[in-house]
């Protein structure tokens, strides 16, 4: 039984380690931004997009599925060694909440944020801020992508000026503001603060009623250090860049009606040693404090069930091409040079 | 290899009546580059089927190389031998004609990136071709890199050989190894010289070798101009002596 037809909401503990196929009218939708390059591939070589069944994915929807929305929200944090399948958890949890109906903020990567800027500006609403207006327009139009249906329903409850002749009046449509912040890239960090503030305060309402997920990837790179300069060559440091300040905002406990969801990420970290995977090396001391109280989800390597169902399915889309991987023989050295990491497997049955 | 071991069995013959040198000893200034051992040290084995036989299968002969074996000292396996199935004596010398400046592990990385390439844009054909078709593709990357490789060997060669003051080039026989060692450099020279200047080694190499593995492409246009050559050369052919 490798293949179940079943979508996350009606998955359980018996399907562990079968494989589900996202359809391909979701996958547009839902993920334009959030899959890791090499799943992308595979997806691309392979004409479809199967997510193995895993235990923390399975572990997050039912604590999803059981918490209470009026009280403050919970956060999950999906901590492993590299490449042990934090990210394509989160997409699982992903996919999840959007067939439910949430509202979904994706952050594909925190650390993409706070390196490599090309262009950074000094922030119009507040002085010792700094905006980053590519990184943020590229975020709306993703985020416009992933929920277009919800555009429309919600209505703004606060007027927003932005220069002297442009405002947003109070009552618009959300729509309206995302596409002024892709259009407008220059206040394009300020629209995202502001997108961010308007789905925390109405989320939890009962007359608008949606359920807001925000999931964030490589959340360690919100409290590290920068690798970003400012023009007299002193380091920036996160708090003081828009989009980072905002999103820490989101991530704080004080909304209800939603949950935040995150990944630590020591692929992308800045200043990290690469031995260091737990929640306390990699968020540090402040990250930590603000991040307390979370619900730690920890995320295995394969177990010899999951490998064994990984290897049928590579087998079966005729992934596994030299005639010696398909032996036992070629199992066993697979299971030892890849020591069941899922990542590290990839990468060996790519040219096998 | 044939011919060092020769000379060495014949040293080892010298020295074993200069009996008192036969013992294992290491010259003073060791030579790291090169391995140039003692002839009392013996050839290790890799193979991994050799020492699955129980004891009680083994041949007198085996059994003696076995004794031998425990009391005598073993040359250091070089690096590029391994015990893995997975391990194809072809792309290591393709991967060895590949490196520069000895650094195996760039040359490895570039032919690792072109076989999945190559199994890449195959499998995605298989999976978009009709229920027909998907026989005919081949989507191995290790049959078709063999495959493109024998497509590129010459049959025939040709040599510079001087008579009457002029040279000739005459048609001649190839052996095996040089034949393999020709595909295996124009191939090499192809993707390194005549490829856009964006396109990365591993790209341009796949193209290149599933170009070959459907005979068509540079390489064995090279190989169809050096046949054209020989046959238009052939009367030269009696200036050949061996």
């Amino acid at each position: 039984m490798l293949y179940t037809c079943l979508l996350p909401a009606c998955q359980s503990e018996q399907h562990l380690g079968q494989y589900y196929t996202v359809p391909p009218s979701h996958f547009h939708t839902v993920f334009p931004h959030g899959l890791p390059p090499r799943y992308q591939q595979q997806v691309k070589t392979f004409n479809e997009g199967c997510v193995m069944v895993r235990q923390p994915a399975l572990e997050l929807i039912s604590h999803l599925k059981r918490a209470d929305y009026s009280k403050p929200t919970l956060r999950y944090l999906l901590y492993g060694v590299k490449g042990s399948g934090k990210t394509m958890s989160l997409c699982h949890t992903v996919h999840y909440c959007s067939t439910q109906g949430w509202l979904v903020l994706h952050i594909p990567d925190a650390h993409l944020w706070v390196k490599n800027c090309k262009e950074l500006l000094p922030s119009s609403y507040h002085a010792s801020r700094f905006d980053q207006p590519i990184q943020a327009s590229n975020w709306l139009r993703n985020f416009r992508t992933t929920n277009e249906h919800f555009l429309s329903k919600i209505k703004l409850r606060q007027r927003y000026v932005w220069t002297k002749r442009e405002s947003t009046e109070e009552g618009r449509p959300l729509g309206e503001l995302v596409d002024m912040g892709v259009s407008r890239v220059k206040s394009s960090s300020d629209v995202v603060g502001a997108v961010l503030k308007e789905l925390r305060l109405q989320a939890g309402g009962t007359e608008g009623g949606f359920r807001l997920a925000v999931a964030v990837d490589g959340v360690n790179g919100l409290w590290g250090r920068t690798t970003l300069k400012k023009e007299d060559k002193s380091p920036v440091a996160p708090e003081e860049l828009t989009l980072v300040h905002n999103l820490r905002k989101m991530i704080n406990n004080d909304w209800c009606g939603g949950a935040v969801i995150a990944t630590l990420s020591q692929t992308g970290s800045l200043y990290a040693p690469s031995s260091a995977y737990l929640p306390q090396e990699l968020l540090g001391e402040e990250g930590f404090d603000s991040m307390d109280p979370f619900v730690p989800v920890p995320v295995s390597l394969y177990s010899e069930k999951e490998f064994e169902s990984c290897y049928l399915y590579y087998l079966d889309r005729h992934w596994l091409q030299h005639p010696h991987s398909q032996t036992e023989e070629g199992k066993k050295e697979l299971i030892f040079l890849s020591n069941r990491n899922p990542s590290v497997l990839e990468r060996l049955c790519a040219f096998l | 290899m044939a011919s060092t071991s020769g000379l060495r069995t014949t040293l080892s013959k010298m020295a074993a009546s200069l009996t008192g040198l036969l013992k294992p000893w290491t010259p003073r200034v060791l030579l790291v580059r090169w391995s140039r051992y003692n002839p009392y040290y013996l050839e290790p084995e890799p193979r991994k089927e050799v020492y699955h036989i129980p004891e009680t299968e083994l041949t007198p002969e085996q059994k003696e190389e076995r004794e031998l074996k425990s009391v005598r000292p073993i040359k250091a396996a070089t690096n590029s031998v391994t015990s893995s199935v997975f391990n194809d004596p072809v792309l290591s010398k393709f991967v060895n004609m590949m490196m520069k400046d000895g650094d195996k592990i760039i040359a490895k990385g570039i032919i690792t990136q072109t076989l999945e390439n190559m199994k890449r844009k195959q499998v995605e054909k298989y999976h978009k071709a009709p229920e027909g078709k998907k026989a005919e593709i081949e989507c191995n990357p290790y049959a078709i890199f063999h495959q493109a490789l024998e497509n590129c060997k010459p049959v025939i060669g040709l040599a510079s050989i001087q008579k009457g003051g002029k040279f000739y080039q005459v048609p001649i026989p190839l052996t095996d190894n040089r034949r393999r060692f020709l595909a295996m450099k124009w191939m090499i020279t192809e993707c390194r010289d005549n490829k856009h200047r964006r396109t990365l080694m591993y790209e341009k190499l796949s193209q290149e070798l599933l170009a070959a593995f459907s005979k068509e492409g540079n390489v064995v246009k090279r190989k169809h101009e050096l046949h054209k050559m020989a046959e238009s050369n052939r009367a030269y052919a009696h200036y050949r002596w061996w």
